[in-house]
C-alpha cells in the first residue's frame, strides 16, 4: 500500500470500518512510514478533542411529556376520523362518539400516567457504573473468571439468580461480581471486560414480567443497554461503543 | 386485538412499543436536531414533528436498526424546519450554547475553556453535510452503514464526507491554536 492509497482509507481505518486484510496492510504501512503515522496521530488527537469537548445536547425533560400528549392527541384524532360519518348526526351517533372519545381519553390518560419502561434507569445505571470505577470503591467482591464460582456467590445475597455467562470466546472476559444498587434498587453487578474497557452488567428484579427489547443509548459518552426478560431487568453500562455493548447484551440475553 | 367502541385496544400496546423502540433514542434525536438547526426551540419542534411522523409509520417499521430509522425521520424533520425558516426569511438562527462566545466570560474561563470553545464553534461552522456525518459518527458512534441509511447516501459518500469534514475541522482547530499562541 502506498501513501496516497493509505490517506484515502485512513479515516475508515480509524473508524474500524475496513476488512481484516486491508487493516493488516494499513498497520504494516503505518509502522514503516512516519509521515502517515503522524497523520493518523493527528486524526486520533482530533477524535479525542471532539469527544472531550463537543457538547452533547440531551433532550430537555419537558420534551417527553409534550411528545406523549401530542401522540395521545394524534391517536384520538385518528380514531375519531376513522369513525364512519353518518349523514345526520343522531343522538345515538353523538352518544356513541362521546363514548369513543371518553374511552380514548381514558386509555390515553392511563398510558400518559405510565412510567417510562426503563430509560429513566439509564442515568442511574451509568451513575452506578462510574461510582464502581472510583478508586476508593471495590469493583469486585468475588473475583473469578469461572461462572460456576461467580453465580453461586449470589446465593443468600439476592432473591433472584442473575445469569452469569462465559463469553471469553467472544472477547468479553468475566472478572467477577459484587452487590450494588441502581437508583434505590438492590442489584447484582456482574463485571466483564473487553479490551481495556470494564462492563458492569446490573441485574435486578423487575416490577412486572413483561419482557423488553434490547435498547442502547449513550449517556454522557457512556454506552448503556437495557432490556428485560424472565422477570429480571438488565442494564449494561460501559465506555465501549454502543455497538459492542449491544452485541454483549445480545450474547447475555441469548437463551 | 379486539376493538371496543371503535377504539383499537392494540393502540395502547403500540404506544408502549413506540416508547421502548423509538423514544429511547430521544437524546440522540435531540442532539442531532440541535446540531442541525442550531436552535433550541427549532430542535424541540423538529423532534416533536419527527415523533408524530415516526408514530404514524411505526407499524411499517422494518430493518435492523430502529435508531437509524428514527434518526432519518428526525433529520428530515430538521431539514423541513430549516427550509421553513428560509422561506420565512428568518435570520440565521443563532444558538447561544453552540456559539458560546468569549465576550461574556472572564479571562480565566476563556483560557480554560478555549479548546471546548473552538471545538464546538468549529463543528457548528462546518457545512451541514459534513457536520451531520461527524455528529453521527463521533457523538453517536454509529457505523457507516447506519449513517448511510440516515443521510440517504452511499457508504462511500459517508466515508469521503467524514474525511473532508475532519480535514476542515482539523485545519480550523490548528489555525485557532496558532492564533492563540501569537
Amino acid at each position: 500500500m502506498n501513501c496516497t492509497r493509505l490517506q484515502q482509507v485512513l479515516d475508515a481505518h480509524i473508524d474500524d470500518e475496513l476488512d481484516r486484510n486491508t487493516t493488516g496492510d494499513i498497520t504494516t504501512h503505518l509502522s514503516e512510514c512516519t509521515a502517515c503515522a503522524a497523520l493518523r496521530d493527528q486524526r486520533i488527537a482530533l477524535r479525542q478533542d471532539l469527544r472531550a469537548h463537543a457538547p452533547y445536547f440531551n433532550a430537555p425533560a419537558t420534551l417527553v411529556p409534550t411528545i406523549r400528549r401530542s401522540l395521545g392527541r394524534a391517536l384520538i384524532q385518528s380514531e375519531a376520523k376513522a369513525k364512519p360519518r353518518a349523514t345526520g348526526l343522531s343522538w345515538f351517533h353523538a352518544a356513541a362518539f362521546a363514548t369513543v372519545a371518553a374511552l380514548a381519553g381514558l386509555i390515553g390518560g392511563y398510558w400518559l400516567a405510565q412510567p417510562l419502561p426503563d430509560y429513566p434507569l439509564r442515568d442511574p445505571a451509568v451513575a452506578s457504573h462510574v461510582a464502581a470505577l472510583a478508586p476508593a470503591r471495590q469493583l469486585i467482591q468475588i473475583a473469578s473468571s469461572d461462572r460456576h464460582t461467580v453465580k453461586p456467590w449470589f446465593q443468600g445475597k439476592t432473591d433472584f439468580v442473575p445469569p452469569v455467562k462465559d463469553l471469553s470466546g467472544e472477547g468479553f472476559a468475566l472478572l467477577g461480581a459484587r452487590l450494588d444498587q441502581v437508583a434505590d434498587r438492590q442489584a447484582a453487578a456482574v463485571v466483564y471486560q473487553i479490551r481495556k474497557h470494564v462492563i458492569n452488567l446490573f441485574v435486578w428484579r423487575a416490577s412486572d414480567q413483561a419482557p423488553d427489547a434490547i435498547a442502547s443509548a449513550s449517556v454522557r459518552g457512556f454506552s448503556v443497554t437495557t432490556w428485560a426478560a424472565d422477570g429480571l431487568r438488565f442494564a449494561a453500562a460501559s465506555d465501549v461503543d454502543t455497538r459492542d455493548l449491544t452485541r454483549f447484551a445480545q450474547l447475555v440475553a441469548a437463551p | 386485538m379486539g376493538t371496543l367502541g371503535g377504539f383499537a385496544l392494540s393502540d395502547t400496546s403500540k404506544l408502549s412499543r413506540f416508547e421502548s423502540v423509538v423514544l429511547v433514542h430521544l437524546d440522540a434525536a435531540y442532539n442531532l436536531a440541535r446540531w442541525l438547526t442550531h436552535d433550541a426551540a427549532g430542535a424541540d419542534d423538529a423532534v416533536q414533528d419527527a415523533c408524530l411522523r415516526a408514530f404514524r409509520f411505526f407499524d411499517g417499521l422494518q430493518g435492523p436498526s430502529p435508531k437509524a430509522w428514527f434518526m432519518a425521520v428526525v433529520r428530515n424533520a430538521c431539514l423541513d424546519w430549516l427550509k421553513d425558516q428560509r422561506v420565512r426569511g428568518a435570520e440565521e438562527s443563532y444558538d447561544d450554547e453552540l456559539h458560546a462566545s468569549a465576550t461574556n466570560t472572564t479571562e480565566s474561563t476563556v483560557a480554560r475553556d478555549s479548546d471546548a470553545h473552538w471545538v464546538r464553534s468549529g463543528i457548528a461552522a462546518l457545512p451541514r453535510e459534513y457536520r451531520e456525518v461527524l455528529v453521527l459518527r463521533e457523538l453517536e458512534e454509529l457505523s457507516y452503514k447506519e449513517i448511510s441509511a440516515i443521510v440517504d447516501v452511499p457508504i462511500g459518500t459517508v466515508m469521503s464526507r467524514l474525511s473532508r469534514g475532519r480535514d476542515l475541522l482539523q485545519q480550523r482547530l490548528l489555525q485557532s491554536r496558532e492564533r492563540k499562541r501569537s
